[in-house]
């Protein structure tokens, strides 16, 4: 069965066969288990040890391998096709919800509607653990929605601010 | 009980005024001496390991601090109410406010720290500072506040260059000037008090010699209450994110066994002209050509005090419980000797990849690195919940090694092995900096984190096993899901069928 695997834009074609897997040219031999403890599987790749948590989220599916952390979007062939006839890739497109990943106060909010931000922008300043943290953008686009204003509490998870396609508006 | 306020008796049962990883472990130090505690909690904080592993525990308020471990009143009702004879503060909350040392005294309960009065007064920067220089320690060299701007110029001049201009009732950067010549001093001192005036309404300004590539270098100090004071050896702590430390090491590359004896010297001074008892820490900022000057003293058991545990054989927080039972301490300064090299990480809550924003939720896999050299600090476990109440901390990674460099390859090792789900974490940051040269080599200031350190060139190793990991996990939930709708085979349950899919592929 073939899946498309996404990590920060780079795209992995990934065939899985009864005990190998290809991706692009390479074919390696597999073993891979789930453990009885929870969220962790051992990998063995052309024999090779790996170990690693995974968590599976709405949006992606969260690997954490020796200490780093990656959020990686897994599509089928069927859900690929899917996603396609509605216009998305998986690496980018649609609209970017920058959501509080914290209870807090909105102390600013740097962007404006219609302003076009690039990656790593200000987009909202908020203050939670007793400590200033600045929200950017995790890639460039156009500012269609800002939620809050400064002195708005918000809750973990609350709709702080929207980008979307710069081409689209 | 002293003038000063200090009450030293032996006790039995003692109140731990704190939560999280040091709760742990000043428990632990209690455990070791036959010493009975009690353990106080917020609403967070029911399921806290603090809570599980003291001999009692006892509800102190709503989640926030201030209706909680600030509650003064609450605090000593509990060990009043407990039986409890002393009350040990842990660092932040409560450990450094003069006003609690004092309030459990006058309900002749054993503080475990320093006298009220020694904590009053290294408090207060000013008060601190002449009185440091009574006692012959050097401070950064600088003027008094309130001076005529004709003054300030020709101070300014004895002083030398570079400088800072400061506002007094400063903080944050606000009301402050660099200069590096003469030419541009009126202008800064002009500029810093316009800034100052609009910032706090108050335009006093003072002058300070600019420290160029200064580092935070520590000795930490064990007074009894005997008249004995001894150092412990330096802590090197440099490696800072906004004024918070996030790697700490013993000793440091810059300090040979004369300059640790000359710095400890001079915090014992520092510490006796306050009558200082139990531990503490004077801070000093060391200049690149190795002249030192007092910043503050910390009138508590520092969060970093593991690595000097691990490199002097000093349990640091038995050593309080015995000051504070009145003991005279069983060491002298000759047999303080400081044998291999330990390093500290504080594991935080925060993301690496995005300017460290704080990372809240439920930590589901918390597994830790064990073996040779490794010492873990911690008080999570799988369903704690990071919360936005307290601080980020989730864990002090500490390895320890005959040389600094077995020191690191430890660490790298344990940062390898760590295990932290359901939060982000920096441990990315920990490995990034113990591969870097510039920590190898031990060239480093207190602006290198947020200036010379990025996380840019870090290299993800794995992203190819991640994303088939990930894929692999996919295919699982969808055969599984194919195969829970086909009849006929409803009854297999799916724990049958992973088991059978595993025997199909081998």
């Amino acid at each position: 069965m073939r899946y498309f695997a996404t990590i920060e834009g780079e795209e992995y074609i990934i065939d899985i066969g009864k005990e190998t897997i290809s991706v692009g040219d390479e074919t390696y031999h597999v073993d891979f288990m789930d453990l009885a403890e929870r969220g962790m599987f051992s990998l063995l790749i052309n024999n090779r040890s790996i170990e690693a948590v995974v968590e599976e989220e709405d949006e992606a599916t969260s690997v954490l391998i020796k200490g780093e952390l990656y959020s990686v979007k897994v599509q089928d062939e069927r859900t690929r096709r899917l996603a396609e006839a509605r216009g998305e890739t998986a690496d980018s497109g649609g609209e970017l919800v920058i959501k509080s990943p914290m209870p807090g106060i909105v102390i600013a909010t740097p962007a404006e509607v219609g302003q076009v931000v690039e990656k790593g922008d200000q987009i909202i300043i908020l203050e939670s653990m007793k400590m200033e943290n600045e929200l950017r953008a995790p890639r460039g686009g156009i500012v269609t929605r800002v939620a809050v204003t400064p002195g708005t509490s918000v809750e973990k998870d609350q709709v702080l601010a929207i980008i979307g396609d710069e081409e689209e508006s | 009980m002293r003038e000063d306020g200090l009450l030293t008796r032996k006790f039995d049962k003692l109140l731990i005024a704190n939560r999280g990883e040091i709760a742990l472990r000043i428990l632990r130090a209690c455990k070791a001496l036959g010493i009975q505690t009690v353990a106080i909690y917020s609403d967070a904080d029911r399921d806290a390991l603090h809570v599980r592993f003291a001999n009692e525990a006892y509800y102190v308020g709503p989640s926030p601090s201030r209706e909680s471990y600030l509650r003064i009143d609450k605090i000593i009702e509990i060990a009043k109410k407990s039986g409890a004879e002393a009350i040990h503060p842990g660092y932040g909350f409560l450990a450094e406010r003069a006003e609690f040392a004092q309030a459990c005294v006058d309900n002749d309960i054993v503080f475990v720290g320093p006298p009220a009065h020694a904590i009053a007064v290294m408090g207060d920067k000013l008060r601190a500072r002449e009185t440091v220089i009574a006692a012959g320690v050097p401070v950064v060299p600088g003027t008094e506040p309130g001076l005529t701007d004709k003054e300030l110029l020709t101070e300014a001049h004895k002083i030398g260059f570079p400088l800072l201009v400061k506002a007094s009732a400063g903080g944050g950067g606000k009301g402050m000037r660099p200069v590096f010549e003469a030419s541009e001093l009126e202008n800064a001192i002009a500029g810093a008090k316009r800034e100052a005036a609009s910032a706090f309404g108050d335009d006093t300004v003072y002058i300070e010699k600019l420290i160029t590539e200064g580092r935070h270098i520590e000795i930490q100090l064990l007074a009894d209450a005997h008249g004995t004071v001894l150092h412990l050896g330096e802590r090197e702590c440099s490696l800072q994110r906004r004024h918070q430390k996030v790697i700490e090491e013993c000793p440091s590359h810059v300090v040979d066994e004369e300059l640790r004896q000359r710095m400890g010297a001079v915090a014992v001074a520092a510490a006796k002209a306050v009558d200082y008892v139990n531990a503490g820490t004077i801070e000093f900022l060391m200049d690149k050509d190795k002249n030192f000057y007092f910043l503050e003293m910390n009138t508590r058991l520092q969060v970093e005090h593991p690595v000097t545990e691990l490199v002097t054989g000093v349990d640091i927080v038995q050593e309080q419980l015995r000051v504070a039972r009145g003991r005279k301490l069983r060491l002298t300064q000759e047999d303080v000797t400081m044998t291999g090299w330990a390093i500290e990480c504080r594991i935080n809550a925060e993301d690496p990849y995005n300017n460290y924003l704080p990372s809240t939720g439920t930590i589901t896999t918390s597994r830790v690195p064990t073996g040779p050299g490794v010492r873990v600090d911690s008080g999570v476990f799988p369903g704690y919940t990071v919360s936005p109440y307290y601080d980020s901390m989730i864990s002090k990674l500490i390895c320890y090694g005959e040389t600094r460099g077995e020191a690191i390859l430890r660490m790298r090792r344990a940062l390898d092995e760590y295990r932290i789900m359901g939060v982000k974490t920096n441990i990315p940051f920990h490995q990034h900096m113990m591969e870097s040269h510039r920590f190898h080599t031990a060239q480093f200031d207190t602006n290198f984190v947020e200036e010379k350190f990025s996380m840019d060139q870090k290299e993800a190793d794995h992203q190819l096993e991640a994303a088939i990991v990930a894929a692999l996990v996919a295919h699982r939930q969808s055969q599984k899901a194919s195969q829970i709708v086909a009849p006929g085979e409803r009854d297999t349950s799916n724990w049958k069928w992973y088991s059978r899919w595993e025997r199909l592929r081998r």
